[in-house]
């Protein structure tokens, strides 16, 4: 067993640094304030190839490997302090473009990859509705034939970049009766779509930059190469988008929670009280020294749930693991790291509140902690 | 149709899902989508017991209750798919 990143690895992880440290980190105090979503930031991610980093060349991606990707995305984590643009860029990559590329029909992916992987459209994946989160697959959205295509109809909610989507992953009932198991279909609908619309958009307490909303259907007409995976094929997309989400995405919160704890121990080394600097202070120090443990802890996780992904090996339950422990542990971290900055920790310019408030979306989206030991708990026989 | 299939199947499905269970008691035309014994999680499960032990692929429409609600149809999928 190797753990060490291979110098191609090596320098892929510079590079994004670099990049999102010099090009995405201007004015985010004032972006999350405002809410503000910055679409020429978006761009020059296509432009970087991180819109598209697991698609084959082919279609306009970076063609790298699982965990090559988890390892440019925890790049991103650490370079970019804006988790709510990271976040947008992970809900575009993971639950819509990857999909289409493993699922899609030469078509699809030949008309669709390009423009995503290059910055050009965004896309959203339309899952959740008002009454449907946990139990994803009680769904009220119909898709019910209609010559040669399909009539989608029903809310979606809680979409992440729904606002500004150009293309979504919509997962809608085509057949009542049999329901997980073969009644699920996903459809690609493209904006313009007549009777397809986005709705309210919500404020939220953290990753503010990444927009949120719901979007409508009212008898959307589309045609039959909008599905994707195959009539039936739902349950199956969904799985395999939430088995890249539940890993890939939580490679970024590696990233993140890493620049906390340099933050953490930075602050703890200059800043003195009674004489000395605050990190000699067990209290302190101790705080710090779990941080750094469930930082290594978690990016362990993370590789090796991504290389097992690349294996094309069942991860259902390794993701969730990785998922659970990661999320909970960054949720602690940027708890800590607050806390270690004190009073400065406390206020917005310090950057380390928005993180904490960024941080606590992890437990719930993505399926929540209580989920994910529920399925752990039935991957095991329980 | 492959003896040896159907029986590893049920031999799976029993450990996995049927804890306790007498054999007999299931059957190869023994409903096990409607039947309540195959949710989402563990038609995942299976799904991947499937293609691990035969070195199969399923494509996503294939996991359906058609191919999957007895034992019977899960070993014509998977000999369909050995070729």
């Amino acid at each position: 067993m190797n753990f060490s990143l291979t110098e191609e690895q090596k320098t892929l992880r510079e590079s994004i640094v670099r990049f999102a440290r010099n090009e995405l980190n201007e004015d985010v105090v004032e972006r999350d304030r405002t809410q503000t979503f910055r679409r020429d930031l978006w761009t020059k991610c296509g432009e970087m190839g991180i819109l598209g980093l697991p698609i084959p060349e082919e279609y306009g991606g970076s063609g790298l490997d699982v965990l090559s990707t988890a390892i440019a995305l925890e790049a991103l984590g650490y370079g970019c302090s804006d988790a709510g643009f990271v976040f947008s860029i992970s809900a575009h990559l993971l639950p819509c473009v990857v999909p289409i590329g493993t699922f899609g029909t030469e078509e699809q992916k030949k008309r669709l990859l390009p423009d995503l992987c290059g910055g050009k459209r965004i896309a959203a994946n339309a899952m959740t509705e008002p009454g449907t989160g946990s139990d994803a697959f009680a769904m009220k959205t119909r898709a019910v034939r209609d010559g040669r295509g399909f009539r989608l109809a029903g809310t979606k909610m809680f979409c992440s970049n729904g606002p500004i989507a150009d293309l979504a992953v919509v997962f809608a009932v085509t057949d009542p009766e049999k329901g997980y198991h073969g009644g699920i279909t996903t459809f690609l609908v493209e904006k313009e779509t007549e009777g397809f619309r986005a709705s309210q958009k919500f404020e939220k307490m953290g990753l503010r930059t990444s927009p949120i909303g719901e979007l409508v259907l009212e008898n959307a007409f589309v045609s039959e190469d909008a599905v994707l995976g195959g009539v039936g094929g739902g349950a199956t997309v969904f799985a395999h988008s939430m088995d890249w989400e539940r890993i890939l995405l939580f490679a970024t919160h590696v990233g993140t929670m890493e620049r906390l704890l340099e933050k953490a121990v930075e602050y703890a080394r200059i800043r003195t009280q009674f004489g000395q600097p605050i990190g000699k202070f067990q209290g302190v120090s101790h705080k710090i020294a779990d941080m750094k443990v469930r930082l290594e802890a978690a990016r362990l996780l993370v590789y090796r749930s991504a290389w097992k992904l690349g294996e094309r090996k069942s991860v259902s339950m390794d993701a969730s693991i990785t998922k659970l422990f990661v999320s909970e542990s960054l949720l602690e971290t940027a708890l800590d790291t607050v806390q270690v900055l004190g009073g400065y920790g406390f206020m917005t310019e310090y950057e380390v509140e928005r993180a904490l408030r960024d941080a606590i979306g992890s437990t719930i989206y993505s399926g929540t902690s209580e989920m994910q030991r529920n399925i752990i708990a039935r991957w095991l026989g329980l | 149709m492959d003896e040896g299939i159907k029986q590893t199947i049920k031999e799976y499905i029993l450990k996995e899902f049927l804890p306790g269970e007498r054999p007999d008691a299931l059957g190869d035309s023994t409903p096990l989508v409607s039947g309540g014994i195959l949710d989402s999680i563990a038609t995942l499960k299976l799904v991947a017991f499937l293609e691990e032990r035969y070195e199969i692929r399923l494509e996503a429409h294939e996991a359906s209750a058609e191919n999957l609600n007895t034992i019977e149809e899960i070993a014509r999928l998977v000999q369909s798919k050995k070729g």
